[in-house]
């Protein structure tokens, strides 16, 4: 089986050591009305350079821009885009992370780029191919609230965000992105949901011109949905391995349509897995599904982890594959 | 049922207590005593001169603006996790992690048995309690909560870690209680992130507070309380400090479905907004409040702890809070 070593999707934007605060610091000044906004973009600009170097030096062969510039999974997106008003805290699944939720006014749409500009620097800066990560509509609906039935009800919300996130996968797609991840956490959550869910990534899928697009679900357990996903008009299904005891079973006993992005290295935990109980978990994949090519990565976004180690995390997947390689076909 | 401990304590409160989460912002000297001593500038000493200096600020404070039950301000804390992990032995200090826009903290890792080696907070406790005559909180982090905000690399399981922290974070419990605290408030905001986990969270804080003779607060904040009320009411408190201003108040239906069976520190101001709420817009959350719970079981408070405000929104985010309550009980006497 061909591994191919990948980043989930963000990376620490900060650091213990002072050339890793430069955000923090510009950013605090900039609330104190000491800094400017172009003060504030060189520095997401800095750090994501370094986002990318780090991800290259580990060895990756697909990298992410690390999502520097995001205020959260949520707002980031929602707060560019016209109906809606960002409100207050709430926690991020189970994580100790909080994002800021979506007030629904009127129907969300995209009145300009949300991530083009982001991609095209991390493309010029990177010396990987660049993977563009986005919350998908399902996710950002479920973490929306509607305010005086301004989007016409959920479903009316879903399909405006879909639309909006459409438009920005088909901008994507001609600005030359080969990879376009859309992150859907949320159905692990509602997985009655699904046709819900099919219905937006289809919407997706017929703007992504000759880009691959990834669904990717973390924070929860994909087996009871497992063999649904394998109908979804996406290339690439990533996959979190870390919630799920029965889910190497699952895909090694019934294989798999998609490619996979097989997040077996904690992205949540310091810890350090051993390779050589992964290498044998990849075997038993590679053999079981016959897999001929997947993507190894963590099961999450590296934002959970301090800086030293995400990095040492994403030089495991090296360790990780190299044990695999390594071992008895 | 709670008034009546507090008065068995030997506290008799007015109605609507007033207090706050726990934390207040530094003032600026401290941040400059605390950057300077990170820069090895200044000694350890001249450090807690600062923060005996910010702690006393603090206290002043409360007592000017008329709050009942004061807290120390945390003035020595780095943050809510990180300052136990930093006391109790297990645990290396973990490089920073963003809590949300701006913000991040050193997320401990656990590497070793936990183990309580001496008091952590109890000189603290001390130190403020002889600046003021008026009920002291004593506060600390709940063991559901330093485990679900540190990375576990040493337990084999989350219940294992929670369970040997609440056994060595009772003996805090009990030393603040050798001092003479009788209110103490144990915070566990992650207690609502998995709500399958909420018996975990039960079985540590009977294991934290059981038998002891102290009225106890659990402060619990920004999750999805509806997945678990009215389970969580099985914790073993007196008092549930919650953030509502935040969420619009959404409890408040909750509470309407399944009566709200302890007291509630009520939160009347979101802390995570430079705009400091007008008197009306405090007194009306309270009146809301008051539809669905006895005036009896209502405290008086802020969201969750004020440090990320600065000192002069703090204060006034407080004055509000004080100014609402006086003029409800004010008209309850009427």
């Amino acid at each position: 089986m061909e591994l191919t070593l990948c980043n989930h999707s963000s990376y620490p934007r900060i650091g213990d050591d002072a050339e890793h605060q430069l955000l923090r610091r510009t950013l605090a000044q900039w609330d104190k009305g000491e800094r400017t906004e172009e003060a504030v973009q060189a520095a997401q600009d800095r750090m994501t350079e370094l986002a990318l170097a780090e991800q290259a030096a580990a060895g990756l062969d697909l990298v992410t821009d690390g999502q520097i510039r995001w205020s959260d999974p949520i707002s980031h997106l929602a707060a560019k885009l016209s109906g809606v008003r960002i409100n207050g805290l709430l926690r991020f699944f189970d994580t100790n992370f909080y994002f800021r939720q979506p007030v629904v006014q009127d129907k969300p749409a995209r009145t300009a780029p949300l991530l083009l500009d982001e991609f095209k620097f991390a493309r010029e800066k990177s010396l990987r191919p660049v993977k563009v990560v986005l919350t998908g509509p399902y996710t950002l609906a479920r973490h929306s609230i509607e305010e005086n039935g301004g989007a016409g009800g959920f479903d009316r919300m879903l399909e405006a965000y879909t639309a909006a996130l459409a438009t920005e996968v088909a901008a994507l797609a001609a600005a030359g992105a080969t990879v376009i991840q859309v992150e859907e956490p949320a159905l692990l959550k509602y997985p009655d949901d699904f046709p819900r869910l099919e219905q937006s990534l289809t919407a997706l899928a017929m703007s992504k011109a000759s880009a691959q697009l990834a669904l990717v679900l973390y924070f929860g357990d994909p087996v009871p949905i497992y063999d649904h996903l394998q109908t979804l008009p996406v290339d690439l299904l990533g996959l979190d391995f870390t919630y799920s005891p029965g889910l190497i079973d699952r895909v090694a006993s019934i294989g798999t349509a998609r490619t996979l992005a097989l997040g077996l290295v904690d992205g949540r935990n310091t810890r350090l897995e051993d390779p050589a109980a992964l290498a044998r978990q990849l075997e038993k994949l590679a053999h079981g599904a016959d897999l001929k090519r997947a993507y190894l990565s963590p099961s999450c976004g590296l934002e959970y982890l301090p800086r030293d180690r995400a990095r040492q995390k994403l030089r495991h997947l090296t360790a990780i594959r190299n044990t695999f390689l390594g071992s008895p076909a | 049922m709670s008034r009546a401990k507090l008065q068995g304590l030997g506290i008799d409160l007015p109605l609507y207590p007033t207090t706050s989460v726990g934390s207040f912002p530094k003032p600026d000297f401290l941040l400059k005593a605390r950057a300077d001593f990170a820069r090895k500038k200044i000694s350890r000493g001249a450090l807690e001169k600062a923060e005996r200096q910010a702690t006393e600020f603090w206290i002043r404070k409360q007592e000017e603006l008329g709050v009942d039950v004061l807290v120390d301000g945390e003035m020595y804390r780095s943050d809510m996790v990180a300052y136990f992990a930093e006391y109790l032995s297990g645990f290396e200090e973990g490089g920073l992690v963003r809590s949300y826009g701006n913000r991040y903290y050193h997320k401990p890792i656990i590497t070793g048995e936990v183990r309580w080696e001496e008091p952590i907070t109890v000189e603290w406790w001390k130190y403020a309690r002889g600046l003021t005559s008026k009920p002291l909180k004593g506060m600390l982090t709940g063991p559901y909560t330093v485990m679900d905000w540190s990375f576990i690399e040493y337990y084999p399981d989350r219940r294992s870690a929670c369970l040997a922290l609440a056994k060595e974070i009772r003996k805090e419990v009990e030393a603040l209680i050798e001092e003479g605290a009788k209110i103490i408030q144990i915070d566990e905001p992650a207690t609502s992130v998995r709500p399958e986990e909420l018996p975990v969270a039960i079985e540590a804080m009977h294991v934290v507070t059981d038998g002891l003779p102290a009225y106890f607060i659990t402060h619990i904040c920004y999750g999805a309380f509806e997945n678990i009320y009215p389970d969580m009411l099985d914790l073993p408190v007196d008092n549930f400090d919650l953030e509502m201003s935040n969420s619009g108040l959404d409890m408040l239906k909750l509470f309407k479905q399944r009566r709200f069976t302890k007291d509630l520190s009520l939160g009347v101001v979101d802390v995570h907004t430079h705009v400091v709420e007008g008197e009306p817009v405090v007194e009306q959350r309270l009146r809301e409040a008051l539809e669905v719970l006895p005036k009896e079981a209502i405290w008086v408070d802020p969201d969750c702890g004020l440090k990320t405000r600065t000192v002069d929104e703090a204060i006034a985010k407080m004055q509000a809070v004080v100014t609402a309550a006086k003029a409800l009980r004010k008209n309850s006497d009427e």
